[in-house]
């Protein structure tokens, strides 16, 4: 057991970074994966997890091409801060039953983007509800297809029915900038949160 | 743009139980790992068990194989060498699934075990790291630096 416990170091040497994630979540198609894609550090990948039996009399194999009946795809990429640091982003279907996943996906992470499709929005509902009530930092994403806002934004906060002070914005997935800068509107949400719930005053921008 | 449903030019394939079915959503990337989808049920491949130890590890928890993993490497066998053999560079466990074509659960009890066994060392992120102002404040200048 000595030789073992002596023996015991990791092969690299190195001190791991801390890991953080950001959820993004969003219905099908909604561009989740070029989200991921348009900043992360690798190409982004795709892992499974296994359905509940109850999700997998909705996801029959034959209504969605391409999709096995009992498993879900993650895309997955991240964004290497500095030799300390990664910030992981993980996609995530946005329908209500893909919500046994949300729960692993929400705990610990720093907040969510929920992306909607203006065609769609009904997608992204769960997603919303979920968050809001675990109050997990989210801001809510409109992809511009092709640059063009299909709806009128104050349109969609109604008929999302979320708070005024939840950030609503139109962004570009397959912009680097644009998907660093809602990012950055998801991250500066939730550090205010931090600072509220610490009474500490939060800073003017 | 499109992403996870659409797929066109891509024959419809008889449906097919997810742990024998190919992975068709995959990047051109991770094809090579198309003939490693074990053909067996994920039960075997954790020796019946369904739940990890501890079944909250994450799926961005970092993972690499110890000195000890590395000798053990060939008394290993099948999906526990192969995540020792590709844990000599750190990874997240969701990495660790995706290179592998493992489903998740399936990597969080092999991974649980062979840290047990100490072939892995594993890195957690603390749960409270969302509460932590000054690691937001440092994310949002890492993010801000990136053009």
């Amino acid at each position: 057991m000595d030789l073992k416990r002596s023996t015991n170091r990791v092969t690299s040497g190195r001190r791991p970074p801390i890991p953080v994630k950001i959820v993004i979540a969003g219905g099908f198609g909604v561009g989740k994966t070029t989200t991921v894609g348009a900043i992360s550090d690798i190409r982004p990948l795709t892992t499974e997890a296994a359905m509940t039996c109850a999700a997998s009399e909705i996801d029959r194999a034959d209504d969605v091409s391409g999709k096995t009946m009992t498993t879900v795809a993650l895309d997955f990429g991240c964004v290497t801060i500095d030799q300390d640091l990664k910030v992981y982003l993980f996609g995530t279907p946005g329908q209500d039953r893909f919500g046994f996943m949300w729960r692993d996906l929400a705990q610990g992470a720093l907040g969510a983007l929920v992306i909607v499709d203006a065609r769609r929005i009904d997608d992204c509902y769960p997603a919303v509800d979920y968050f809001e009530r675990v109050g997990l930092a989210f801001v809510v994403g409109i992809n511009t297809f092709d640059g063009v806002l299909l709806r009128d934004l104050d349109d969609v906060r109604w008929a999302l029915a979320i708070d005024d002070d939840v950030p609503l914005l139109a962004f570009d997935a397959r912009d680097k900038c644009s998907v660093r800068d809602i990012l950055l509107a998801v991250l500066r949400r939730s550090r205010d949160q931090v600072r509220r719930k610490s009474h500490e005053p939060v800073p003017a921008p | 743009m499109t992403e996870d449903a659409t797929n066109p030019g891509r024959p419809r394939t008889p449906r097919l139980p997810p742990y024998i079915a190919d992975r068709r959503d995959e990047p051109a990337e991770a094809a090579a790992a198309d003939s490693q989808v074990s053909p067996l049920r994920p039960f075997v491949l954790t020796s019946g068990r369904a739940e990890p130890t501890n079944d909250t590890l994450e799926m961005e928890a970092q993972v690499e194989t110890t000195e000890f993993g590395m000798r053990s490497y060939p008394h290993l066998a099948f999906e526990r060498r192969d995540i020792v053999a590709l844990c000599t560079t750190m990874m997240s466990v969701a990495e660790i699934s995706a290179k592998l074509g493992l489903q998740i659960g399936v990597v969080r009890v092999l991974v649980t075990d062979l840290a047990a066994a100490e072939h892995l060392v594993i890195c957690r992120p603390s749960s409270q790291l969302n509460q932590d102002a000054d690691l937001i404040e440092r994310v949002i200048r890492g993010f801000e630096a990136i053009h």
